[in-house]
């Protein structure tokens, strides 16, 4: 409502092990050809970019596409860039002009998230950190990020894969 | 893009975290009550409140069997506003568990660079 920048967040970290060596993994985080092949939430989707500057101040903008066929657009804005370590961006859904829309199905998540990406390697495997913070949240977004902590790092169980599959048949 | 304010739509309906849930629980199969407080472990009257408004907007339907009522998802319903599946809040954990997968497999068969 008011005072939007009083509002602390935590971050949520996200932690993985891959094992990669770190500048694979890196590349994977910001070379397209790589990014086509996993950017998305379930096996089965796929991936289309239309503009590509991963760069300091760049952007880029793709779609995912599901496998019923639904395509959902995706703006990604860049801040930093730091090889092979880490890197720094917001992404928002948009549409294929790269407007930025609204979240019509939870009006109350937070319209500015800033991801991280860190990684570290030990080993030959790569650790790898996701930090994802909402960006001067209105005390309703600091809520709504706060209300979903636990699912953050869920994934998706099978069901949401049938159910996709099911949309394709309608 | 802009749709009118009610108070209960599908829109709303599936705002509520647990509401997704209780939609990807019932994906592909149905559900009494009582399963459905033993899968989610939650109380029988959360479970009621959340499937009676899912009912409410036609994602859910209910039908009576013997002295049970079961839920199934009208996954038609769902179509206008399928975007949630794969935004919010499981979207970093299933994608980096992509990525995992992406990277095991390229390495397997060789990274080849151009």
């Amino acid at each position: 409502m008011s005072d939007d920048n009083e509002i602390k967040v935590e971050p949520t970290i996200l932690t993985r092990e891959y094992d990669a060596p770190r500048l694979l993994v890196y590349e994977a985080w910001t070379q397209v050809e790589h990014l086509k092949n996993w950017q998305f939430p379930f096996k089965g989707f796929t991936c289309e970019f239309v503009t590509t500057d991963i760069s300091p101040g760049g952007s880029t903008l793709h779609k995912m596409i599901t496998p019923d066929g639904h395509e959902m657009w995706l703006l990604t804005k860049y801040e930093e860039l730091n090889p092979p370590e880490s890197l720094v961006f917001r992404q928002y859904m948009s549409n294929e002009a790269g407007d930025i829309l609204p979240n019509p199905q939870m009006p109350n998540w937070p319209k500015e998230l800033r991801t991280t990406i860190v990684l570290d390697e030990e080993d030959g495997k790569t650790q790898l950190q996701l930090i994802w913070q909402p960006v001067n949240p209105t005390k309703e977004e600091a809520e709504a990020f706060e209300a979903t902590r636990a699912d953050h790092d869920k994934g998706w169980g099978g069901g949401l894969e049938q159910l996709h599959g099911y949309l394709g048949t309608l | 893009m802009a749709r009118a304010l009610t108070t209960f739509d599908s829109f709303n309906a599936i705002a509520e975290p647990k509401r997704r849930a209780l939609i990807e629980a019932l994906a592909g199969k149905e559900l009494t009550v009582n399963e459905t407080v033993e899968l989610m472990g939650w109380n029988q009257p959360m479970v009621s409140k959340h499937l009676g408004v899912l009912k409410q907007v036609g994602l859910v339907s209910e039908r009576k069997e013997g002295r049970c009522r079961v839920y199934k998802l009208n996954a038609a319903q769902l179509k206008p506003v399928q975007e949630w599946v794969v935004q919010f809040e499981k979207y970093w954990g299933s994608s980096l568990d992509q990525l995992g997968d992406y990277l095991n497999e390229i390495q397997s068969r060789g990274v080849k660079d151009e």
